[in-house]
C-alpha cells in the first residue's frame, strides 16, 4: 500500500517537473499552473504514504538516508507549495519539482518493506532530531534554490541582454524574500534539531559532546547560517550577498549531511 | 446592400489633414444625423480617433452611394480633389470587414497592439445604438469586431511586452521590486520622457512621486500636477536613502549622481534594491555606479534596445493576428450571405402559410361535423406536407448562399412561385 503510494507520489512529482519546465518553454501560464496543482497532489499523496509507513512500522519515517531523502523531497515541495501560495511566483517550481524527483527517484531504490531498527535509533528523541533538523535543511535547500535565481536575475537584469529570459523568471524582490523567510524558519528549526540530537546522545554515548566530525561539521553549518541571519537582520545584507552567502552555506551543509559520512569515521554513522 | 468603410489613418494622410476632417465632424451626433439622411444609407458607425477618422456603413446602391458619402467626407473635412484621392481609403465587403477587424484588434495602429483602440470603437459603436444608426448588419459586424479583438489579444502576443521606453521602465521596476504599490520614485529634472514615466508608475502603483529640480518652482509645479513632494537640489542625497526608483533626466553637463552618493544612501538604506534609469543625454548618473551590488542603472540606449526587441516581436505575433482575422472574414462573410437568401426563405414560407389559411377556411364548409381533435389532424397533415415539400429548396438555397452563388436561385425562386419581398 506505502510503496504504491510512494509510486504514484513519485509519477506525480515527475508530471509536475515536466510540465513546469514546459511552461517556461511555451510561455503559457495555464500548464504552470496545471503543474501546481500535480505537485499539490504528490506532495498529498507522499504524505499520506509517510504516515502510511510511520503507522504501519511504528517508527519515526525517517531511519535511513532513502528515507531521509525521500523525506527531504516531501518537506521541500511542501515548503515550496506554501511560498507559491503567498508569492505567486510558478518559476521556482521548475527547479523545486525537478529535485523533488530526482531525490524520490534516489529514495525508490532502497524502497524495503520493513526496517530493522538498530537499538541506537529507538529513543524517544530521534525523531525530533531527525525531523527537525530535516525540514531545516529543505528551508535551506530553497533558499539555496531562491539565491541561485536570484543571482542568475540579478545578472540578465545588470547584463541588459536577453530580456526575454528576464521575463520567465520571478521579481528579484520575491527571491530575496524566499531566500529570507526560508532562512527565518530553517535556523530555529535546525537549532532545536541539534538540540534535541545532543540530548539524546547524552543518552546513548553519555555526553552532550564527542568531537565527532559529523558535529563539527554541523556546528561549522549553523554557525554560518547563524552569521547570515545576523547580517540579514542586523546589518542588513540583501539581494546579492544574501544570495551568495546562502549558496556557500548550503554547500557546507551538504558536505555535512552527506560528504562527512564518505570522508570521515563518525558514529553519526546511519546518516 | 453592402458594407463599406471609407476613411484615413496616419499611413494614408499627415496630421493636419486628419485634423480638419476629425474636427469638422466634433459634433459627433449632427455628423451622424447628416449621414443617415443620405437616402443610400440604411446603416452607419463614425469612428475618430486621434490616428483615424473612419465611417463604416451599410449602403444601398454601390455605385451612387460610395459617390454620395464620398462627397459628404470630402465637402466636411474641406479636402481639396488631390488631398482626397491620396489620403481617403475606400474598403467594400469583405476588404471593408477585414479592415474593420483589423482597427479593432489593433494590427492597424500606430502602436501595434496598443489597447486603447478597442475602446474607442466600442464608443463609436455604442454612440452609433444611441442614435439608431445601427441595423442588424452593424450590429452583427460590430459585436464580431469585438470578439476578433479578444481572440487575437489572448491568443497572441501581439500586446505583450513594453513598447514604449517609460513602459519598458515600468516593466522592469516590476521585475525588480515586484510590485510598485508603496513604493517612492525620485524624479531629477523635468522633461516630457520623465513626466510619461511618473505618469505610467502610478498607474501601476506607486503612491509617492519626489520632484527635484535645480530650479525650486519646477518642482512645485510638476509636484502639484502629481500630487508629490517638491523638494531643491540641496536634499537629493538625503532623498537618495529612501527612494526606491530614480528617474533622472537634467540638462546638467556632468554627473548628478555620482557613485560616492550611491554608495553612501547604499549603506544608509542598508543595501535595499534601487534602480536607476538615467534618460538623459549626456549622462547624469556615474555609469560605475551599475557595479555595486543591489543596484541597478539603465540609460536611455538600455531602454530602446529592449523596446526594439519587443517590437520584433510583435511583428512575428501580428502575423497569427492575420490568420485569426482571415478567418472571421471568412465566418463573417458566410452569415452575411445567408443574408441575402433570408428574405426569399422568409416569403416563401410566409407564402405557405397562407396558402395552408385559405385552403383549410375553404374547406370549413365540409368539415363543421367533425370533431375538433379530427379538424386539428387534417390541419397538421397539411402544413407537414407544405413543409416537407420547402425543406429541401430551403436547405440547397441555405447551402448555395455559402459559395456565393445563391443569386440565381433566389431569383429562380422569386420568379417560380410568384414571390415578393419587402427588399
Amino acid at each position: 500500500m506505502e510503496k504504491l503510494l510512494f509510486k504514484v507520489a513519485l509519477a506525480a512529482y515527475f508530471f509536475s517537473a515536466v510540465g513546469y519546465i514546459t511552461s517556461i518553454l511555451v510561455k503559457r501560464v495555464f500548464i504552470a499552473k496545471t503543474s501546481t496543482w500535480v505537485l499539490l497532489t504528490a506532495f498529498a499523496i507522499h504524505s499520506l504514504s509517510i504516515i502510511v509507513r510511520w503507522v504501519g512500522t511504528g517508527y519515526s519515517p525517517v531511519t535511513n538516508i532513502f528515507e531521509s531523502l525521500s523525506f527531504i523531497a516531501w518537506a521541500i515541495s511542501g515548503s515550496y507549495v506554501a511560498f507559491q501560495l503567498k508569492t505567486k511566483t510558478r518559476v521556482l517550481g521548475a527547479f523545486v519539482s525537478p529535485l523533488a524527483f530526482l531525490l524520490m527517484m534516489v529514495a525508490s531504490v532502497k524502497l524495503v518493506d520493513n526496517v530493522s531498527m538498530p537499538a541506537i535509533l529507538q529513543g524517544y528523541w530521534v525523531p525530533f532530531h531527525i525531523i527537525l533538523s530535516l525540514v531545516g535543511e529543505a528551508l535551506f535547500a530553497l533558499a539555496c534554490l531562491a539565491g541561485v535565481m536570484y543571482l542568475i536575475q540579478d545578472n540578465l537584469i545588470k547584463k541588459k541582454k536577453s530580456y526575454r529570459f528576464t521575463r520567465l523568471l520571478p521579481p528579484l524582490r520575491d527571491l530575496d524574500k524566499i531566500n529570507h523567510v526560508s532562512l527565518l524558519w530553517g535556523f530555529p528549526l535546525m537549532t532545536l534539531g541539534v538540540i534535541a540530537g545532543s540530548i539524546w546522545a547524552r543518552t546513548v554515548w553519555g555526553s552532550h559532546w564527542q568531537w565527532d566530525p559529523k558535529q563539527i561539521w554541523t556546528m561549522i553549518s549553523w554557525f554560518l547560517y547563524a552569521f547570515l541571519l545576523h547580517q540579514r537582520l542586523a546589518i542588513g545584507w540583501k539581494g546579492r550577498k544574501a544570495a551568495v552567502f546562502s549558496i556557500l552555506a548550503f554547500s557546507i551543509l551538504l558536505f555535512t549531511v552527506i560528504g562527512v559520512n564518505i570522508f570521515f569515521l563518525s558514529v553519526h554513522n546511519f546518516m | 446592400m453592402g458594407i463599406i468603410v471609407i476613411g484615413m489613418n496616419h499611413k494614408t494622410a499627415p496630421l493636419h489633414i486628419r485634423e480638419r476632417l476629425s474636427l469638422s465632424c466634433d459634433d459627433n451626433s449632427r455628423m451622424l444625423d447628416e449621414v443617415k439622411d443620405i437616402s443610400q444609407v440604411r446603416e452607419v458607425m463614425y469612428l475618430a480617433t486621434c490616428n483615424r477618422v473612419e465611417v463604416v456603413a451599410n449602403i444601398e446602391d454601390s455605385v451612387s452611394g460610395v459617390e454620395r458619402l464620398k462627397f459628404f467626407i470630402f465637402s466636411h473635412g474641406n479636402l481639396s480633389h488631390d488631398e482626397m484621392k491620396e489620403c481617403l481609403y475606400i474598403y467594400r465587403d469583405h476588404e471593408a470587414v477585414r479592415h474593420l477587424f483589423r482597427v479593432a484588434s489593433s494590427l492597424d495602429s500606430m502602436v501595434m497592439g496598443e489597447p486603447q483602440i478597442l475602446g474607442q470603437v466600442k464608443d463609436a459603436y455604442r454612440h452609433c445604438v444611441e442614435h439608431k444608426a445601427s441595423g442588424i448588419i452593424l450590429n452583427k459586424l460590430l459585436h464580431h469586431a469585438f470578439r476578433v479583438a479578444k481572440r487575437v489579444r489572448t491568443e497572441t502576443g501581439i500586446a505583450n511586452n513594453a513598447v514604449s521606453v517609460s513602459f519598458a521602465a515600468v516593466e522592469l521596476a516590476k521585475k525588480i521590486f515586484g510590485y510598485l504599490s508603496g513604493k517612492t520614485v525620485l524624479i531629477i529634472g523635468a522633461g516630457e520622457m520623465s513626466e510619461l514615466a511618473a505618469k505610467h508608475l502610478m498607474n501601476n502603483g506607486v503612491s509617492k512621486i519626489v520632484f527635484a529640480n535645480r530650479t525650486y518652482e519646477n518642482a512645485v509645479r510638476l509636484a502639484n500636477d502629481f500630487h508629490g513632494i517638491p523638494i531643491g537640489f540641496n536634499l537629493l542625497e538625503e532623498k537618495l536613502k529612501e527612494v526606491d526608483i530614480v528617474i533622472s533626466s537634467t540638462g546638467a553637463p556632468g554627473y548628478i549622481i555620482t557613485e560616492r552618493m550611491i554608495v553612501e544612501a547604499l549603506r544608509r538604506r542598508k543595501n535595499r534594491l534601487i534602480f536607476l534609469i538615467d534618460i538623459a543625454v549626456p549622462r547624469d548618473v556615474d555609469p560605475a555606479v551599475e557595479d555595486i551590488d543591489n543596484v541597478f542603472l539603465y540609460n536611455i540606449d538600455n531602454l530602446q534596445e529592449i523596446v526594439d526587441e519587443n517590437v520584433k516581436n510583435r511583428m512575428r505575433e501580428a502575423d497569427k493576428a492575420e490568420a485569426i482575422i482571415a478567418d472571421e472574414v471568412t465566418n463573417f462573410s458566410n452569415w452575411l450571405n445567408t443574408l441575402e437568401v433570408v428574405p426569399a426563405i422568409v416569403s416563401l414560407r410566409n407564402k405557405a402559410d397562407s396558402i395552408i389559411d385559405n385552403e383549410l377556411e375553404k374547406s370549413l364548409s365540409w368539415m363543421k361535423d367533425m370533431k375538433e381533435d379530427e379538424k386539428e389532424k387534417i390541419k397538421i397533415l397539411a402544413s407537414s406536407v407544405i413543409n416537407k415539400l420547402l425543406h429541401d429548396p430551403i436547405t440547397r438555397l441555405k447551402e448555395e448562399s455559402q459559395n456565393g452563388g445563391a443569386d440565381s436561385y433566389v431569383a429562380a425562386i422569386m420568379r417560380l412561385f410568384k414571390l415578393e419581398t419587402d427588399d
